[in-house]
């Protein structure tokens, strides 16, 4: 009971304040221009011409068998659901700890005879139900309109989703250690997408420290790779799986959950040893 | 019911130590109006915030119903009022009253059934389903009074509970809280509001620069005056210069008299020359120093010192 009280809390204070609308107006007008933008000709099953925004798609070696069409066009599809499904989840649970810690209205809330832990929790777990609901309507309805468009049904695309919740709960967790530190809602936005470019660059870390001068550099840069979550493999990973030419690797995916999970703990902890 | 021992609260800030509670003693027994009192900066908040659990002590320990707060099960019928209250502007008054209460573990039925009866008790069943963004402050102020009473607390923290109301809104609250305590509820108050704390209080504590410099209950803290109150029937003019001839010093407000005596010998003649002058007197009755009169005299002390 109080852990559904907490999850509707999350999705009212969601609603009231325009973030669930903006997620869902977003992923609406994506879906949109999706549907009424890119249209296919197939003639016995061949891509005969395309036209995107009214333009003609050319293709240089003739007519495309439309599976390698449209699994390529899925895999494009994913990384780019990818980057905006993260950026939008962030930005629509970004304010959930600030809020909650904010003066006058943590008193109301801590003095109720249930735990710390199970308040932070029971708010983490709204924040999941939001945004895995708002990820199936993006990745869903991307999934739906390009298999109805093309007739062919690709469900590793629905997989991807997938891993982009979990890039994302990654993520959840770093902001909610950062809410809790700072009671701070533009830093809970800001810092995990500073932490979202800057593990892009560390995927290539080998050549990154082999140019440091010193080895105390050239460790950190190792350190850090090995420490924040792992956004390029991942996004690599999650392309490559789309387009049938891969299988995420466990390492990748499992050191960025880690690094979500050990950020949710130490969030935990604090919250309960602070005074307010 | 509640018991505070050598309670130390320090704050750290940018590095430095503020010590908001310095070696509170405090007891208060069940069924008891206790209030407590200071100036702003007092640690009256503080104090309250350790006696919910919501600020860790430094030292020392706080117990109530012999538990520690911090224990989630501790709170479990504990009504809080909290200074500056916000509840989520997006919940309509009832909302908000089923939200805490489901946190608090009632169950739905009760929840509902209670949620019902308290809004009709704090006067706002008709704005029920209106969002609490839209309250004034003191609709605000009795939704927070609601929400502390939902779970029939044994013990109730209130802090500054008529801050922002009108006289009205204050009437209300005080008979709220003196219905509430006619049902056993151990009620404590934090308020710099004396006359509301005298009226309502059994028992206060004067808290100063985080200890406490005074405390015991209001009757004993606003002892006795050489003042009395003086009527006379049918409104007679009073023989102001025969008064003082005896020794007595003479004022008068809001139709009555009042006079200040060196002894009770003095008292005594001042009413035979009133009857030596035919006059009825209607009422002599001693006054008492008010809650105000003894907080301001034992701070000043307290800062002299």
């Amino acid at each position: 009971m109080k852990t559904w009280a907490l999850i509707v809390d999350t999705w009212r204070e969601a609603l009231a304040r325009y973030t669930l609308l903006g997620f869902a107006l977003v992923s609406a007008l994506f879906l949109l221009i999706l549907t009424f933008a890119l249209n296919l000709d197939i003639v016995d099953g061949s891509l005969a011409a395309g036209t995107l925004f009214g333009k003609a798609l050319e293709f240089h070696h003739g007519a495309q068998a439309i599976d390698t069409v449209v699994v390529t066009g899925q895999s494009i599809f994913a990384g780019m659901l990818y980057v905006l499904g993260v950026f939008l989840a962030v930005f629509a649970t970004g304010s959930q700890v600030p809020n909650l810690q904010t003066r006058g209205t943590v008193d109301l809330y801590l003095t109720r005879p249930i735990t710390r832990t199970h308040l932070l929790l029971g708010r983490f777990l709204g924040a999941i139900t939001l945004v895995t609901v708002n990820l199936l309507f993006l990745c869903g309805g991307v999934f739906v309109i390009i298999s109805l468009k093309t007739g062919v049904w690709n469900p590793r695309f629905l997989v991807a989703m997938g891993l982009i919740l979990v890039v994302f709960l990654s993520f959840l967790g770093f902001m909610y250690l950062v809410g809790v530190l700072s009671s701070s809602t533009p830093l809970s936005i800001m810092l995990p997408y500073a932490l979202y470019m800057f593990s892009f660059p560390l995927a290539a870390h080998d050549h990154i420290a082999a140019a440091m001068d010193s080895r105390f550099w050239a460790n950190v840069v190792h350190g850090l790779y090995w420490v924040l979550p792992k956004t390029a493999e991942v996004g690599r990973d999650l392309t490559g799986y789309v387009l049938g030419k891969a299988t995420p690797t466990l390492l990748p995916l499992a050191t960025t959950a880690a690094f979500g999970a050990l950020c949710l703990a130490a969030a935990v902890v604090i919250f309960n040893r602070k005074s307010f | 019911m509640i018991s505070v021992r050598g309670l130390v609260k320090d704050f750290r800030h940018w590095g430095r130590r503020l010590r908001a509670l310095d070696g509170v003693d405090l007891e208060v027994r069940r069924g008891e109006v206790f209030g407590l009192l200071g100036a702003n900066g007092a640690g009256k908040t503080t104090l309250i915030k350790v006696l919910l659990g919501l600020a860790r002590p430094t030292e020392g320990e706080a117990r109530v119903r012999g538990r520690d707060p911090r224990a989630a099960s501790a709170r479990i019928r504990v009504g809080y009022l909290p200074e500056g209250h916000r509840f989520p502007g997006y919940l309509t008054g009832e909302g908000t009253l089923r939200l805490f209460g489901r946190l608090a573990g009632l169950p739905e039925r009760t929840l509902e059934r209670r949620a019902a009866e308290l809004l009709d008790l704090v006067g706002l069943a008709d704005r029920a389903r209106d969002r609490v963004g839209r309250y004034s402050k003191g609709m605000t102020q009795r939704l927070g009074l609601a929400c502390a009473l939902l779970d029939e607390p044994d013990v109730l923290f209130l802090d500054e509970p008529t801050d922002g109301v009108d006289p009205v809104g204050r009437r209300q609250i005080r008979d709220l809280l003196l219905a509430t305590r006619a049902t056993g509820t151990t009620i404590f108050i934090n308020s710099h509001l004396l006359s509301e704390v005298e009226r309502t209080c059994d028992r206060v504590a004067i808290l100063h620069h985080g200890r406490v410099i005074r405390q015991g209950t209001v009757e004993g803290l606003t002892r006795p005056t050489q003042r009395f109150r003086l009527r006379l029937a049918a409104d007679a003019p009073l023989p102001a210069e025969q008064l003082q001839a005896v020794g007595a010093a003479v004022s008068s407000s809001n139709g009555a008299f009042e006079v200040e005596v060196p002894d009770l010998e003095t008292l005594n003649r001042l009413v035979d020359t009133l009857r030596a002058e035919r006059l009825l007197i209607a009422e002599i009755s001693p006054l008492r120093a008010a809650l105000e009169d003894v907080f301001v005299e034992v701070v000043g002390e307290e800062e002299a010192r």
